[in-house]
C-alpha cells in the first residue's frame, strides 16, 4: 500500500486520536499549570508549578496513592493466581462441560461495572445474605467501616477481574505443544514439574501481558470505589481516580484535578514504557 | 495437558470449580432474588429464600403510572418489535438477504421504542434506557466504520509510520481516563456542548478508538493480500475492493470487534458521569440508586440492576463464541 492510500485510510481515525486525546492530553497538562475553577472557566489565570505543588502538599492525594498501590498489591497477584489455577482445572474438565462453567464464571467481567458492584454490595446490606452470614459465624454484626469498605473494594476487584486472566491463561493453555507434554510424561516429570517448566514458561508472555494490563486496570480503579463509598470520606477509601474526580467536580478545582492527573500518568507511564518499546521493537520486526 | 486419572482428584476438581462458579454467581443470584421480594421480604433478618414473588419493583422501575387496562396499542408495538427482531436474526435465511434489511429493522426498533412513551407513562428509569441505546449504538457505527479503515490501512501499510501510529494508539489506550476526561469536561462547558448525545459519542469513540483498529487490525492481517490484489487486478479499486470483497471476508471478526465496542460503551461510567446532566446512562443513573435512605431503594436497585444486566446477558448469549475469540485473540497477539 502506499503512503497516500494508507493516509487516506487512517485519517478519519488519526484525526480524531489527535484531537480528542493528544490535544486533550497537552490541555490537561496546560491547565495544571493555571488557576481554573468553575468560576473564572473561561479566563484560567497563569500559576505556574502551584497546583503541583498543591497536589503533592495534599495528605489525602498520598492516602488515595497509598491506597491505590495497595488494592495493586493485593489483587494483582492473587487474581492471576486464582485465575490460572481455574483455567488449570477447567483444562481438566469434559468438554461439555467447559462451556458451562465459562460462561457462569465469565459473568462478572461482563455485567457493567457499576451494576456489578451494586450486586456485590446487596450481599452485604443489613439485610443482605452475606452480612447475615458473617453475623451468624462470628457472632459480630456487620456494618462499614474503613476496614470493611476497603476489604469490599478489594474483593469485588478480584471477583470482576479474575474471569479475564482466566479466560486468557485457559486459551493459553490450549495451545501448549502436546508433544512436549508427553515426553515430559514418559520422562517422568511430575505434573507439578510439568506446570513449572512447560505451562508457566510456554505462557510467560500471556503472564506479563495479563499482569500488564491487570496492574494498569487497577491504577484507574475507579467505578466500584465510587459506589461503595458513595464519596463518603470516612471510608478513607478513595482511589487516585476517585479523589481527582472530587477534587475536579465537587471542589470545583479543575487545575488541581488536571495536575493530578497527570502525575498519575506519569506514574502509570513508568510501568508502560518498557512494554511500548517492547511492541515498537516487534511491530518493526514483523512488518 | 493430559488429564488426571485419579476419580478423587477429579471429584475435587469439580467441587472447586463449582465453589468458584459460585463466588462467580452470588452476587448475581442474590440480587436477582432480591428484585422480585416486597420490600418488607428485602429487610427482613434472617434473609428469606422462599417467599411469593411480585413484579411490583419491575413495574414501578419502568412505568411511572401503571395502567388499569393493557393499552391494546401496546399489543401492536410490541408485535412489532418482536418481528423487527426476529427478521433481523433470520435475514441471512431468508431467501432475498439483503444489507438494508438490517437498517430497516433497526429504524423500526427505535421508532417502537420511541413510540412506547406515548401509549404508557413510563419512568426516568426507560429515559435512561433510551439514552443508553442511542449513545451505545452511535459509538459503535462511528467507532466500527473509521476504525474498520484505519485497520485495514495499518494491516497493509509496511512503513515506519504505520508502526508509530499503532504504538502511540497502544500508549493512549493505557492511560488513565481522568486525563482527557477533565479537557472534555472544560472544552464541553465552554461550547456549551455538555450534556448533548454528540460530545458523548464523540469522546466515546475517540477513548475507544485505539483499542478499535488494534483489534481490527488483528483480523485484517488474517486476510490474504491475494484476494485484494485479484480484485484489483479485475480494475476494482483500493477502496472498492475493501468495500467488496475484504468486508465480507472479515465480517466475523468486525462483529466480534463491534461486540467489545458495544460493552464498552454501554459500560462507561465516569465519562458520561462528568459529561452529562440529564442525559444519563444506566451506569451512571444506577450510581445514584445506591445511597437512597428510602427502604424501597433495595429492591428498586435490584430490579435496576437486572433489568440492565438482562440486555447484556442476552448479547453473550447468541455471541460468546466471538467473544471468548476475542478475548483470546486480543491476548495472544498482544
Amino acid at each position: 500500500m502506499k503512503r497516500k492510500t494508507f493516509y487516506q485510510f487512517t485519517s478519519p481515525s488519526i484525526i480524531l486520536m489527535i484531537a480528542l486525546m493528544i490535544f486533550p492530553l497537552l490541555m490537561a497538562i496546560w491547565l495544571g499549570f493555571n488557576y481554573v475553577t468553575y468560576r473564572n472557566i473561561n479566563a484560567p489565570v497563569f500559576t505556574g508549578l502551584d497546583n503541583y505543588a498543591d497536589v503533592l502538599g495534599d495528605p489525602k492525594f498520598w492516602e488515595a496513592f497509598r491506597f491505590t498501590l495497595l488494592v495493586i498489591a493485593l489483587v494483582v497477584p492473587t487474581q492471576m493466581i486464582l485465575g490460572f489455577v481455574m483455567a488449570l482445572l477447567l483444562d481438566q474438565i469434559a468438554m461439555q462441560l467447559r462451556g458451562i462453567y465459562l460462561a457462569a464464571m465469565l459473568l462478572p467481567f461482563i455485567v457493567v461495572p457499576v451494576v456489578g458492584t451494586m450486586m456485590f454490595k446487596q450481599l452485604w446490606e443489613p439485610s443482605g445474605l452475606m452480612a447475615w452470614i458473617f453475623q451468624t459465624t462470628t457472632g459480630e454484626s456487620f456494618f462499614y467501616s474503613e476496614l470493611s469498605v476497603k476489604t469490599l473494594i478489594i474483593l469485588q476487584t478480584i471477583w470482576s477481574s479474575t474471569p479475564f486472566s482466566l479466560v486468557v491463561f485457559f486459551a493459553g493453555l490450549q495451545t501448549l505443544p502436546a508433544e512436549l507434554l508427553d515426553a515430559a510424561a514418559i520422562d517422568g516429570a511430575s505434573r507439578w514439574q510439568q506446570i513449572r517448566h512447560i505451562a508457566l514458561a510456554h505462557l510467560r508472555p500471556l503472564i506479563v501481558f495479563v499482569g500488564l494490563i491487570s496492574i494498569m486496570d487497577v491504577y484507574r480503579l475507579f467505578d466500584n470505589a465510587f459506589v461503595f463509598t458513595q464519596l463518603n470520606p470516612i471510608y478513607h477509601a478513595n482511589t487516585l481516580m476517585l479523589y481527582t474526580y472530587q477534587v475536579a467536580m465537587r471542589v470545583q478545582r479543575l487545575d488541581k484535578a488536571s495536575a493530578m492527573a497527570i502525575l498519575t500518568v506519569i506514574g502509570i507511564m513508568i510501568a508502560l514504557i518498557p512494554f511500548l518499546i517492547n511492541t515498537y521493537r516487534s511491530q518493526v520486526e514483523e512488518r | 495437558m493430559q488429564p488426571i486419572k485419579n476419580p478423587l482428584a477429579r471429584v475435587i476438581i469439580y467441587i472447586v470449580l463449582t465453589l468458584f462458579v459460585v463466588w462467580s454467581l452470588l452476587p448475581l443470584a442474590w440480587t436477582f432474588l432480591q428484585s422480585f421480594k416486597t420490600v418488607l421480604d428485602a429487610h427482613s433478618i434472617p434473609p428469606v429464600l422462599f417467599f411469593t414473588p411480585t413484579w411490583f419493583n419491575y413495574t414501578h422501575l419502568w412505568l411511572e403510572k401503571i395502567p388499569d387496562t393493557f393499552p391494546p396499542q401496546l399489543l401492536i408495538l410490541s408485535a412489532i418489535l418482536v418481528v423487527a427482531i426476529l427478521i433481523a436474526i433470520f435475514v441471512r435465511r431468508l431467501p432475498f438477504s439483503r444489507a438494508w434489511l438490517y437498517w430497516v429493522c433497526a429504524g423500526l426498533v427505535a421508532l417502537t421504542l420511541w413510540t412506547i412513551p406515548q401509549v404508557m407513562t413510563t419512568a426516568e428509569f426507560y429515559d435512561y434506557f433510551l439514552n443508553t441505546l442511542v449513545i451505545t449504538a452511535g459509538t459503535v457505527l462511528i467507532s466500527i466504520s473509521i476504525g474498520c479503515l484505519a485497520g485495514y490501512g495499518l494491516a497493509r501499510f509496511a512503513g515506519l509510520d504505520g508502526v508509530i501510529v499503532l504504538v502511540t494508539a497502544l500508549a493512549f489506550r493505557a492511560l488513565p481516563r481522568m486525563a482527557f476526561v477533565l479537557p472534555y469536561y472544560w472544552l464541553g462547558t465552554l461550547t456549551g456542548l455538555r450534556d448533548t448525545y454528540v460530545l458523548v459519542i464523540i469522546c466515546l469513540v475517540a477513548v475507544n478508538q485505539p483499542f478499535t483498529i488494534w483489534m481490527l487490525r488483528s483480523f485484517f492481517m488474517e486476510i490474504p493480500r491475494e484476494i485484494e490484489e485479484a480484485a484489483m487486478i479485475d480494475g476494482a479499486g483500493r477502496l472498492q475492493s475493501f468495500l467488496r470483497v475484504i468486508i465480507p471476508i472479515t465480517w466475523p471478526g468486525i462483529i466480534s470487534t463491534a461486540l467489545f465496542t458495544v460493552l464498552l460503551a454501554y459500560n462507561e461510567f465516569l465519562l458520561v458521569l462528568v459529561l452529562t446532566q440529564s442525559k444519563w446512562t444506566l451506569p451512571v443513573a444506577m450510581a445514584q440508586f445506591t445511597g437512597g435512605e428510602d427502604p424501597g431503594y433495595i429492591t428498586m436497585a435490584s430490579a435496576a440492576a437486572v433489568s440492565a444486566t438482562i440486555p447484556i446477558v442476552i448479547l453473550i448469549i447468541f455471541f460468546q463464541k466471538q467473544l471468548v475469540k476475542g478475548l483470546a485473540a486480543g491476548a495472544v497477539k498482544g
